[in-house]
């Protein structure tokens, strides 16, 4: 893969306070493809978004390259502006503030491009407009993940960094939320997602990515993940 | 009577009202409750003072010097004292907010000593509205408490800044990973907040005297007052300032004058027992 790919993780190593959770984890996304991390609680899944992310810091010599500029080690926001959208698991709209106003602040860094970034995200999901003066605490867990996503895409991002976008909602609002994660990688974005939903993701997914115990155990095309005995027995049965 | 003690309790609200909301404000983006904003208070006063009596200046131009010395103090006082500690518990940051405090006071009295001074404004007798007594200068204290007041309410509600940071006070670790930048956010908020405590370091060197206790008066009340609205609600707190402003005035009926001050402790006491995480529960849910 070229140096230049959107998004490449190299020997990359973060924790909370003195321990180290993920343990030396490589891995690069090219531009539309989707990559599906999968793996036990605990494994360190969300922990390698947030260090890529820059909500954690990554242990020194780490590295995070965007289209070839390092970032690791800048703050958060700043790795936002570099074009990597992370949506967190939880706690990712801001309850207080109306649907609209969650929407505009996704595009907080580039203001002009609003009222575009409103256009797209409505038509991906018509109901963010019908209730754009609602809280965004008080909508339903589906509502509040669809304000989430469109929060992330309204400055158009070259990464997508999605933490279990499918946790909680209903078979048909996943169904739904996958079709837009769908839609948004073929307009080129490159998606590193976590998901537990491990056989509907990797389906989708161009390749999947094991973690257990903070560092790759297996990796290869979602087809060959899927296929292989070992780790449905391991990883995908629990997740049925 | 009743009415003139109600107009009062408005008189002293307007007095409350914006380092109330200020106090919120800051302590929505900062997450302590900072015991040196009645410094900041008393800096402005000062200023106001060095502006308008020693330089001779006109009363407008003595606001502006309040504003800036507010906005300056509590912009310092971040970049030397808190942003350094920034990651401590709460607590500490309280604890270390009074030693601010004093020590922002003690310069005050070094300059100023202890002495009553006042602004060089003509005595004019007071106004009568609908048989209620009223100054000149607590028709200026309401209207610019007013214009401030609805000046942070649009700021909030309406510009780029102000919901940047409502949403940095919602959520902070949301916010820098979409692109707003917490330092930014939180420096604007020190100079605005600030500016505002300056501000009322004017009003109240307009209502009572200037003297290096004014603001640390002030605090007891701000924080009943910020309190009662529910920390961290811009709304709230000018809703608990009308209140703890009423409440005061109302106890001089019951009370002599002086116990006045003890209406702000009363107040938290009994939302201290009614809500034992208090003042830093919402710290601590956050875990
Ligand atoms: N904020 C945190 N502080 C301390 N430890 C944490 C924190 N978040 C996660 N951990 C720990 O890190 C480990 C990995 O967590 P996480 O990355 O969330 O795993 P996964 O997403 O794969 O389930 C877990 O043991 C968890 O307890
Ligand atoms: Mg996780």
């Amino acid at each position: 893969m070229s140096n230049d790919a959107p998004l490449r993780i190299e020997g990359l190593r973060a924790g909370y306070g003195q321990a180290d959770i993920v343990h030396g984890v490589s891995l690069s996304v090219a531009r539309a493809e989707m990559v599906t991390i999968i793996g036990p609680n605990g494994a360190g899944k969300s922990t390698l978004l947030k260090a890529a992310a820059g909500a954690v810091r990554p242990r020194p010599g780490s590295s995070v390259t965007v289209a070839g500029r390092e970032v690791a080690g800048l703050p958060a926001s700043e790795i936002a502006r570099a074009g990597v959208a992370y949506v967190p698991q939880e706690a990712n709209v801001f309850r207080s503030l109306s649907v609209r106003e969650n929407l505009e602040l996704g595009a907080w860094s580039d203001r002009r491009r609003i009222a575009d970034g409103l256009a797209r995200v409505h038509a991906i999901f018509p109901v963010l407009s019908e209730r754009a003066g609602a809280r965004a605490g008080l909508l339903s867990g589906g509502q509040r993940q669809m304000v989430a996503f469109a929060m992330a895409l309204m400055l158009e991002p070259a990464v997508l960094l999605l933490d279990e976008p499918s946790a909680g909602l209903s078979p048909v609002m996943v169904d739904q939320m996958f079709e837009a994660i769908i839609a948004v990688n073929r307009t080129g974005v490159a998606i590193l997602m976590v998901e537990q939903n491990a056989v509907q993701a990797l389906k989708i997914s161009n390749r999947g990515v094991v973690m257990a115990a903070g560092a790759v155990a297996a990796t290869g095309t979602a087809a060959d993940l899927l296929a292989d005995r070992s780790v449905a027995e391991l990883y995908l049965g629990a997740a049925r | 009577m009743i009415g003139q003690l109600i107009l009062n309790g408005f008189i002293n609200a307007a007095l409350l009202a914006p380092p109330a909301v200020a106090f919120t404000i800051l302590f929505g983006i900062l997450k302590f409750p900072n015991f040196a904003i009645g410094a900041y208070v008393t800096v402005g006063a000062f200023a106001a003072f060095a502006v308008n009596v020693q330089l001779g200046l006109p009363i407008w131009v003595a606001v502006v010097g309040a504003m800036a010395a507010g906005a300056a103090v509590a912009w310092l006082s971040d970049a030397l004292v808190f942003k350094p500690l920034r990651g401590h518990a709460p607590v500490t940051l309280l604890v270390v907010s009074i030693a601010v405090a004093f020590i922002l006071e003690q310069c005050v009295r070094l300059f100023y000593g202890g002495n009553v001074r006042g602004f060089d404004l003509a005595l004019e007798r007071p106004m009568r509205l609908w048989g209620l007594r009223i100054t000149k200068e607590q028709l200026e204290i309401l209207v610019i408490s007013a214009v401030i007041t609805l000046l942070v309410h649009l700021l909030l509600t309406y510009t780029a800044v102000g919901k940047a940071m409502r949403a940095t006070a919602d959520n902070p670790g949301l916010a820098e990973v979409r692109g707003i930048p917490h330092r930014r956010i939180a420096v604007f908020t020190w100079l605005l907040c600030g500016a505002i405590f300056g501000l009322s370091g004017f009003l109240a060197g307009l209502d009572l005297v200037i003297e290096p206790h004014i603001g640390w008066n002030l605090t007891i009340p701000i924080f009943a007052a910020a309190i009662l609205g529910g920390i961290g609600s811009a709304g709230g707190a000018l809703l608990g300032a009308i209140l703890v402003g009423i409440a005061e005035e109302l106890t001089v009926l019951v009370l002599p004058t002086t116990y006045k001050v003890a209406v702000g402790f009363l107040i938290i006491t009994i939302l201290l027992l009614f809500r034992p995480h208090g003042l830093f529960g919402q710290a601590e849910i956050k875990k």
